[in-house]
């Protein structure tokens, strides 16, 4: 039988190999990937594609959510001194249902309680990065505006519309509360209360039912402000849980993707073993036959 | 009762046999490393006897013929192979350059339909912040070049891919010139008494070359081959070839003709078959995918874009330049049809702080837009189609190329020139013509020693 008396294609294609096996160990190496294009593992590429785009969505809602956080404390610390501004309208007030006032003192209450009316039109027109956060959606526009003909004193030119916006992927959450709900809701319209105070004081007539009625308003806006509350605890517990997404995400990506280093360096070593091995029998394969041996 | 000079014949007829045979060892040992050579072995046949009286005497050797050692079943599954190499070969690096494009990198599709809707729910946060809706034109305009860059790799491969089937061609024609060339020499020489030898070896390699670039049927005929494609395409008929020429056809494309038939779609193996089946399979299939995404995402966003108002509390108007009816050349052609940031349309109502048009838009990231699927699961089967694809054909390639090297190893053990095993016939011949010689001295001495016979001494 036969050999094939020419061995040296197969050596040179098995060196081929060594030398191809050498270039994909480096690679994994000095990229730290081990998916640097589809066919290296095609079905962990196209779920590396979809853990990049899951992590973007998380890096986005977080994004959102830092944005929110802003304007919702914003507008949390705003109610808070509007419900400062109401406690004191209370004491003056009460003050001046006190019969010991005459007219030029309930005069002085009132002027004070003008001065009040403005700070409250001030901060329930309060605007956050171009938005006026208690217009609803008409945020373009300053809310609240005085108007002498109007019974409260004000006229609210926002409108009722809330906005929501996604934070997670099954995660709405509403982002305003309209003026109109907060200070002008029917019944619980605190520049109704205030200038029905101022009236009173004005006339001297039914004064503390002027002032029960702020005081509605003043628990009334206490309430309200629970929602900022609530949203913002929300918000924070979504952070905390994306953030744990984020990591387990980027965990994710590198268990796809990602090169093992220390067994990545072993493979690249030992296919450099090989190709030196491959390399010697090469040159040690002489081409020794029985021509060199005739002596010719 | 024989004679001198017969023996001398007899003896002669050695030297000439074995020098004869001495040529094909040298054949042999001068075309080791020639590719596709099969060594040449003599074949001394004794030549017929005489019968004189009650004797028989032998005439001496003759060298019949010089043989060339091959195996025709073991050549044509090496053809057979060659040509799947040579598909597996061009289709591999045709689908390893288009893998590039759908490789994830900083300016990838993927990426960048993940930035267009992270554009979007930043904006669901202030829509009436004109930086905000000046980032989505942005991403928008980014998205638009990502696809139109990917479209146009592809495109650009199959010009290359196209340009490959012209020049393919015009090998294979060069190839079947030469190989009925060498069927006529053949011929020649074995109408002459003789036999084809290194004229097979030869047109045997040549049609090796010719299988590794277009799928070929072998068919013995008569003295002659016949080549044809595996689809019966005649190329090579004894002394005649049948050249393959290219047309332009309705996409701009070469169709390759044999007369006046197409026969594109029937070549199926070869380099030319990988050509064809990626230029006119693989890549076209990824374009329509590509289109699919991107007229998938242009309409469904331009259907919301529509439905909302912007900020000037106008209806809105297409986001994107609505793509093609049928979608084919979507993806080349996609771009984004607004410039002024305040027509985007965030909002449901006309207030120009309402976000809930915004907020449709962005849901479209996980609705079923594309096909039934949502845009970026759509995109990562598309990365996975095309990585499968390069992967699968990938094992093949590695399998054949196996394959193929143990086919030319048995090929060479039946028709390889071992130099050991010349090395020895040389020294057998050798020997043989040296004794030979002697034979013809002493018959030289017998005959003096006759002619001097009667010579008188005196």
């Amino acid at each position: 039988m036969r050999v094939n008396p020419n061995p040296l294609p197969d050596l040179l294609s098995a060196l081929e190999q060594t030398q191809q096996q050498i270039n994909t160990d480096e690679q994994q190496v000095a990229s730290g990937q081990s998916v640097n294009v589809p066919s290296d593992n095609p079905a962990n590429a196209a779920m590396l594609v979809q853990n990049a785009n899951q992590t973007a969505e998380t890096d986005q809602y977080l994004r959102s959510i830092g944005s929110i956080q802003g304007e919702m404390q914003n507008a949390d610390s705003t109610l808070s001194s509007v419900v400062t501004v109401l406690q004191r309208a209370i004491s003056l007030g009460t003050e001046g249902a006190n019969g010991t006032n005459n007219v030029s003192d309930r005069q002085a209450i009132a002027n004070e309680l003008e001065g009040i009316q403005s700070q409250l039109v001030g901060l329930a027109n309060l605007s956050y990065q171009g938005n006026y956060v208690f217009a609803g959606t008409a945020t373009q526009t300053a809310p609240y505006v005085l108007d002498a003909n109007s019974p409260s004193g004000v006229d609210y030119v926002g409108n009722s519309e809330t906005n929501q916006i996604a934070v997670g992927d099954n995660l709405n959450v509403q982002t305003n509360l309209p003026g109109s709900e907060l200070f002008s809701n029917s019944g619980n319209d605190v520049f109704q209360a205030i200038q029905d105070l101022i009236t009173s004081l004005q006339s001297g007539t039914n004064i503390s039912g002027a002032v029960g009625e702020v005081s509605s308003a003043y628990n009334y806006i206490n309430t309200q402000r629970v929602f900022y509350g609530n949203a913002i605890d929300q918000l924070n517990t979504q952070q905390t849980y994306l953030n744990s997404e984020t990591t387990q995400l980027a965990q994710q990506q590198t268990n796809l993707g990602g090169t093992n280093l220390p067994q990545a360096i072993t493979n690249l070593e030992s296919s450099e073993t090989a190709d030196q091995a491959t390399l010697e029998v090469i040159s040690q394969t002489q081409q020794n036959n029985l021509f060199s041996y005739l002596g010719r | 009762m024989s004679s001198l000079n017969a023996s001398l014949a007899t003896a002669l007829s050695g030297l000439q046999a074995e020098q004869g045979a001495l040529e094909a060892t040298t054949n042999n040992v001068a075309n080791a490393n020639t590719p596709g050579y099969s060594r040449e072995v003599p074949v001394l046949e004794t030549s017929d006897p005489v019968t004189i009286g009650s004797l028989t005497f032998g005439t001496g050797v003759t060298l019949e013929s010089i043989e060339s050692i091959r195996d025709p079943i073991l050549e044509s599954q090496i053809q057979q192979e060659t040509q799947t190499q040579g598909q597996l070969n061009s289709l591999v690096s045709a689908l390893q350059q288009t893998q590039t494009t759908f490789s994830s990198t900083t300016g990838d599709i993927g990426t960048a339909i993940s930035n267009f809707f992270s554009s979007i729910n930043q904006l669901a946060t202030s829509p009436a912040d004109l930086s905000l809706r000046q980032g989505v034109l942005t991403a928008a305009d980014n998205l638009a070049s990502a696809f139109n860059a990917a479209a146009n790799n592809l495109t650009e491969q199959r010009t290359n891919l196209d340009d490959s089937v012209e020049q393919t061609v015009g090998q294979i024609n060069q190839l079947t010139g030469q190989i009925a060339q060498l069927n006529g020499q053949i011929n020649q020489a074995e109408n002459a008494g003789g036999t084809g030898g290194t004229l097979i070896d030869q047109r045997t390699e040549l049609i090796d070359q010719l299988s590794s670039l277009v799928d070929v049927s072998v068919i013995p005929t008569g003295n002659t081959l016949t080549l044809t494609t595996a689809a019966g395409t005649a190329l090579v008929a004894g002394q005649q070839s049948f050249q393959l020429s290219t047309q332009t056809n309705s996409s701009g494309e070469q169709d390759v003709y044999s007369g006046s038939t197409d026969i594109t779609s029937t070549i199926v193996s070869g380099q030319l078959g990988g050509i064809l089946q990626a230029r006119d399979q693989q890549i076209p299939s990824l374009q329509n995918q590509l289109d699919t995404l991107a007229a998938g995402l242009a309409n469904a966003v331009n259907g919301v874009q529509t439905a909302g108002y912007d900020l000037n509390g106008a209806q809105g108007t297409d986001l994107f330049a609505p793509p093609p009816g049928g979608g084919a050349g979507a993806a080349a052609s996609m771009s984004v049809a607004i410039t002024d940031p305040s027509l985007i349309a965030a909002s449901s109502d006309g207030t120009s702080g309402d976000n809930s048009n915004a907020n449709a838009m962005y849901a479209l990231s996980n609705q079923a837009i594309v096909d039934g699927q949502s845009p970026s699961d759509y995109y990562s089967g598309i990365v996975f189609n095309v990585g499968n694809a390069v992967s699968n054909a990938t094992a093949e390639q590695s399998a054949s190329n196996l394959m193929l090297q143990q086919l030319d190893d048995q090929r060479s053990a039946v028709s390889g020139v071992s130099l050991n095993e010349e090395a020895a016939n040389m020294i057998q011949y050798q020997q043989a013509y040296a004794a030979s010689a002697q034979v013809i001295t002493a018959i030289n001495d017998m005959m003096y020693d006759v002619i001097n016979m009667t010579t008188l001494t005196t």
